[in-house]
């Protein structure tokens, strides 16, 4: 029969590297038609992040996420950046565009403070226009204070910097210190299906509250979450690498290691908490990682919750659920008798 | 004050409505009045404020129309392909190595072995893994000899004519056996290669002031990353000398930084573009074969291009780290944690790679999100005959997570407590302090279980 059960689990997660320096540097050249170029040696690993980058500059600069050109990922030509990596780029990368962004429209600021007869610091950047703060009504378009920037003043508004999370050496005896700037939390909710007379485990749905500060992109983030749920789907029930005795790899294919397709993958729904962290881009932290760390956890304890068994040995394999449900059963009926 | 005046009629062009024919106005920096930008939409990508927007992605179009160049997709004139053999054994002594059949196969222009390569040594934390293995192999995906041909095919086949010449010695393959001290040891005398203590207050006394305590061993498994696109770099010498790599690497600088050390030769020389990466999660954080192309390239004086086959990609790329974590918790009647200890033994395959920071954060997460005042957590990363474990999503958190939020679930229920409660009384709030004593802010563990429990119908569910 097939049972039911409910599972919950939560986590948290850092941003950046454990203690270890891991910066990023970025340009941002903003163009004499108002438009941007952004420097990042950042690598696009698939998951969106140079869209979300450019929406950070484009979001500083006031102009629009396509009126960013995003170039990435050149030894030569781009500045350094730690990589893909520790879920930081949002982070740390993103940090260090706003601060390159934020240079250049300075420079764009002291060239239209004159023109707009005001001190630099009174104005601001918005709808593509530099405009007098609580005064809208006086502004320049952005491609003008540029070109004028340019070619009048001769200062192309030009911003390059860097950004570091600051941490505190951990203690090696005791490891306390400050590894992380920061860390975000999360809780997926599962509700699985298990056949106790098979060990078959169907994920029907998972419910995903995921914090990552403000959401540069909401769409960017759904889309994390449900690809590191089924990496969680994949750990908790079919993924593993299989050695023989002389430790070779007996499935080092995808005909015989089992990965989740989008047949195993449950319903899922994302929820982004509310938060906002001062030290992030916009209150950026970010997402990528922790989308798949309490998946299996959530998935074990439904499974516990359909049928009283413990999995503490990944994956859930329905051979080894049903070897848990008969000894459960063995252990019930030796109970009883005695 | 005509200046003034004339951007903002300007300005309503560009927020109002274009008609078609101003629409099609073609942009001119001479006009800087009429220049390119587009008028605002609906449209996300062209809205401002831009943060916070669902644009649409930069690639979305590439990626949709199967345009995007991945280095699979990328050719050069005169262009060779790489293949490499692997280790026979996990566990041996290599005594000779005899290409010579395979170099005089037609076809077959360069080859390669762990001897020619400047320095044979990397890594991120220590750098005990050789590109190409060349005196002992530590475990079946170890390089041990490769070779560019004209075609994939022939590059396969004269793998086949490669004489290697080994004398197996005993392997370790269990963790817990290779921390023993007659285990066979992989590299030097201990194969317990990193260690980490996160300790506070005083855990052996909590557990004798708990009403409960309990005790669980969880463990889990190896699992490869399985980007669609595997591995993959082409590798050229330019006419001025300077080398020029296309590579799937997600961490451009510290492959330039690799490739500087393996082929002792300034940086200042090698030039990294990476490419739109076909998913990294962690496997393409270090350089694999990089440095085997360029040498290959170089011994050739033509581009060679080497990518992974799925089973290359299991063999010898790095995969999560099993764990096998031992939790005990001491709780009181009414639900509070008083202290919990964590064992963890990492099982980091035949070289470092990130398990030295991987083990670092499994640690420090492995209590969990909550205010535990007595901790006492210890992790021991451990070399096996086995393909190494490095970076993957969640660096240690998926395991130590499956672990404490099991136990979590195993304490609620033995006092007989709803799991969401028992969560909600002990997880962390703003400014909690953390195992590792940092003051922790922007905490939402509490909104994310009443958020997740809320959605889900946690209070209503029936089974």
């Amino acid at each position: 029969m097939k049972q039911r059960g409910r599972g919950i689990a939560c986590m948290w997660y850092p941003i950046g590297f454990t203690v270890l320096a891991n910066p990023s540097a970025a340009v941002v050249k903003v163009n004499e038609d108002g438009t941007a170029t952004v420097l990042t040696g950042t690598v696009e690993t698939g998951q969106g992040s140079l869209t979300v980058l450019g929406q950070i500059a484009a979001q500083e600069l006031g102009i629009a996420t396509d009126d960013i050109k995003m170039v990435s990922a050149d030894t030569d030509t781009t500045p350094m950046d730690t990589g893909a990596i520790a879920s930081r780029t949002t982070y740390v990368t993103g940090n260090a565009i706003l601060l390159a962004a934020t240079n250049a429209k300075e420079i764009l600021f002291e060239v239209a403070a004159p023109l707009l007869g005001v001190r630099p610091d009174q104005l601001e950047a918005m709808d593509r226009k530099i405009q007098v703060k609580g005064f809208p009504q006086k502004y320049l378009p952005i491609g003008e204070v540029a070109h004028q920037a340019q070619f009048v003043k001769g200062r192309p508004a030009l911003g390059s910097a860097s950004y570091n999370p600051p941490t505190v050496a951990m203690d090696p005896e005791t490891g306390q210190g400050k590894p992380f700037s920061t860390y975000v939390y999360a809780t997926q909710v599962a509700e699985v299906e298990v056949d106790d007379e098979t060990g078959e485990v169907e994920v029907l749905r998972i419910v995903a509250a995921h914090d990552c500060g403000t959401p540069i992109n909401p769409t960017l983030v759904e889309g994390q979450v449900e690809g590191g749920i089924s990496m969680g789907v994949g750990l908790a029930l079919q993924e593993e690498i299989l050695f023989d005795d002389d430790g070779k790899q007996i499935n080092p294919n995808l005909t015989n290691y089992i990965m989740p397709t989008s047949l195993d993958m449950p319903d899922v729904e994302v929820e982004i908490v509310k938060n906002f962290d001062p030290t992030g881009p916009f209150g950026a932290k970010g997402v990528g990682e922790p989308t798949s760390v309490p998946t299996a956890a959530c998935i074990m304890n439904a499974i516990y919750d359909a049928v009283g068994v413990r999995v503490t040995d990944l994956p859930a394999t329905a051979e080894k659920v049903l070897k848990l449900i008969k000894e459960k059963k063995a252990a019930e009926q030796k109970q009883i008798s005695a | 004050m005509s200046k003034k005046a004339k951007s903002a009629t300007k300005t309503e062009t560009i927020d109002g409505l274009k008609t078609a024919a101003e629409g099609a106005q073609l942009p001119s920096v001479s006009r800087i009045e009429e220049h390119s930008l587009l008028p605002l939409t609906p449209d996300a990508n062209k809205q401002t404020p831009a943060v916070g927007q669902r644009t649409t992605r930069y690639d979305a179009r590439p990626h949709l129309t199967g345009q995007t160049m991945y280095i699979d997709d990328m050719t050069f004139p005169n262009m060779l392909h790489m293949k490499i053999l692997r280790s026979q054994h996990a566990h041996a002594k290599i005594l000779s190595i005899d290409v010579s059949e395979a170099e005089k196969m037609p076809g077959v222009v360069a080859t390669l072995t762990g001897r020619e390569i400047p320095v044979n040594s990397y890594g991120p934390s220590y750098q005990d893994q050789p590109v190409i293995a060349d005196d002992r192999v530590r475990h079946h995906g170890d390089p041990v000899a490769a070779v560019a041909a004209e075609t994939e095919q022939l590059a396969k086949d004269a793998l086949e004519k490669i004489k290697v010449e080994y004398e197996p010695i005993p392997a370790v393959f269990d963790p817990l056996e290779a921390m023993e001290e007659g285990s066979p040891k992989l590299h030097g005398e201990t194969n317990v290669y990193a260690s980490k203590v996160i300790k506070k207050g005083d855990a052996e006394q909590a557990f004798k002031d708990a009403d409960l305590v309990l005790e669980k061993r969880f463990s889990t498994q190896m699992v490869e990353h399985v980007p669609m696109e595997p591995h993959a770099s082409i590798a050229m010498w330019e006419a001025d000398g300077n080398l020029k790599v296309y590579s799937s690497l997600g961490r451009i600088t510290l492959g330039r930084a690799d490739m500087a050390r393996t082929l002792n030769m300034p940086m200042s020389r090698i030039r990294i573009i990476a490419t739109i990466v076909g998913g990294n999660f962690g496997g393409k954080n270090e350089i694999t074969s990089e440095p085997i192309l360029a040498l290959l390239s170089r011994k050739a004086g033509r581009p060679v291009k080497g990518v992974y086959t799925r089973e290359d990609e299991f063999m010898s790329s790095t995969t999560r780290h099993p764990f096998i974590m031992d939790y005990k918790t001491g709780v009181t009647k009414d639900g509070r944690i008083l202290g919990r200890t964590v064992r963890i033994v990492c099982d980091g395959g035949a070289y470092c790679s990130w398990s030295e920071t991987t083990l670092g954060k499994g640690a420090i997460l492995s209590v969990g999100p909550y205010n535990i005042d007595n901790i006492h957590v210890e992790a021991h990363a451990v070399y096996t005959n086995k393909t190494m474990t490095g970076a993957m999503r969640g660096f240690g958190a998926p395991q130590v997570c499956f672990a404490y939020e099991s136990h979590m679930d195993d304490i609620a229920h033995e006092l007989g407590l709803d799991p969401l409660e028992f969560r909600m009384m002990n997880a962390f709030g703003e400014e909690s302090p953390s195992p590792t004593g940092q003051v922790l802010e922007s905490v939402v563990v509490r909104e994310s279980l009443e958020t997740a429990s809320e959605r889900f119908g946690w209070k209503e569910w029936q089974k």
